[in-house]
């Protein structure tokens, strides 16, 4: 404010040149005094009621119920899970033994045993169809 | 001359909602604020007689419905509002009765301050007086709010409910106006 208008200031100063009569507040303080009609005034109620008094203490409760609701879901899912993903491993452990087991074997499987597996599959076969016949 | 009591406003404000010490605790208001509401009317309405007729009526308003001041807001932004309005609708209603537009402020304005026996500037101050005249009557109560009684934008903001940039901007654009048109006059 004072760099915007310190043309103005310097130059005008704050004296507007408007007066006021002698005496001119003391006596309007007095005259505004008097001349107050008669009001009724509603007393503003201090005394605080009794859900303002025990609010706080039912939201700090609240609040501690809340907390103490998600610490208790909390540790239930973190232990089911645990417990979940144990018997999860046991058990894609006890599947996964034979796939584990082949894999193992396939690498001393070559052609040649394969095309002998098949052949003899094939001859037994035909072995209980005669049988079979006669 | 009897010393006066040390104004204390928490205290006013708790004795203006007892019946027993209301009116007491009124007068200590109106010995407070009569005078910043006073030159603050003044401005507005120019003439000495209108200010007083204002500022009367200012305190009356007060009064009657102090039941309603809560204490929410500071008890000076609440009475500079309600002379801020009083000032504003004396002046349209004057214009009326002069059969004057309500948007010509300044030929009114000067008018009054022309007839008014209450008024012993020199050239400059009815210069200055005159270019705030030309204002828009919102930049002028900024223009005076801040100029004369130097309230801090935060405090105007609350009286005027307009924002403090906007506030700012609006003294900005009244000094450049004064600048301008004490500059044209010289």
């Amino acid at each position: 404010m004072k760099q915007e208008d310190s043309t103005i200031l310097t130059k005008y100063g704050k004296d507007s040149g408007f007066k006021v009569p002698e005496n001119y507040f003391d006596d309007f303080n007095k005259r505004m005094a008097d001349m107050l009609p008669d009001v009724e005034i509603t007393p503003v109620d201090t005394k605080p009621s009794l859900w303002q008094r025990v609010r706080p203490l039912v939201y700090m409760a609240a609040m501690f119920a809340g907390v103490w609701c998600m610490l208790s879901v909390f540790s239930h899912f973190t232990d089911s899970g645990n417990a979940l993903r144990i018997s999860e491993v046991a058990e894609k452990l006890q599947d996964d033994k034979s796939n584990v087991d082949d894999f193992i074997m396939s690498g001393s499987v070559s052609d040649y045993d394969i095309l002998n597996y098949e052949d003899s599959v094939m001859m037994s076969n035909e072995e209980d169809f005669t049988n079979d016949q006669q | 001359m009897a010393a006066r009591e040390k104004y204390d406003e928490a205290q006013v404000v708790e004795q203006l909602h007892n019946q027993a010490t209301c009116k007491a605790a009124f007068g200590k208001v109106i010995e407070h604020y009569s005078s910043q509401l006073y030159w603050q009317i003044r401005r507005m309405v120019i003439d000495h007689d209108d200010a007083n007729d204002v500022l009367q009526n200012t305190f009356l308003k007060a009064w009657t419905n102090i039941d309603n001041f809560r204490g929410d807001a500071k008890l000076s932004t609440w009475l500079y509002k309600i002379a801020i309005n009083e000032s504003i609708t004396f002046v349209n209603k004057k214009k009326v009765m002069n059969q004057l537009s309500i948007d010509d402020d300044e030929s009114f304005l000067v008018n009054q301050l022309e007839s008014d026996e209450w008024f012993d500037g020199d050239q400059a101050q009815i210069n200055l007086q005159k270019a705030i005249a030309t204002l828009p009557e919102k930049q002028r109560l900024v223009f005076n709010l801040r100029y004369y009684d130097e309230m801090k934008y935060e405090e105007m903001s609350e009286i005027l409910g307009t924002s403090e940039g906007a506030l700012k901007a609006s003294y900005h654009h009244a000094v450049k106006k004064i600048e301008q048109y004490l500059g044209e006059t010289e």
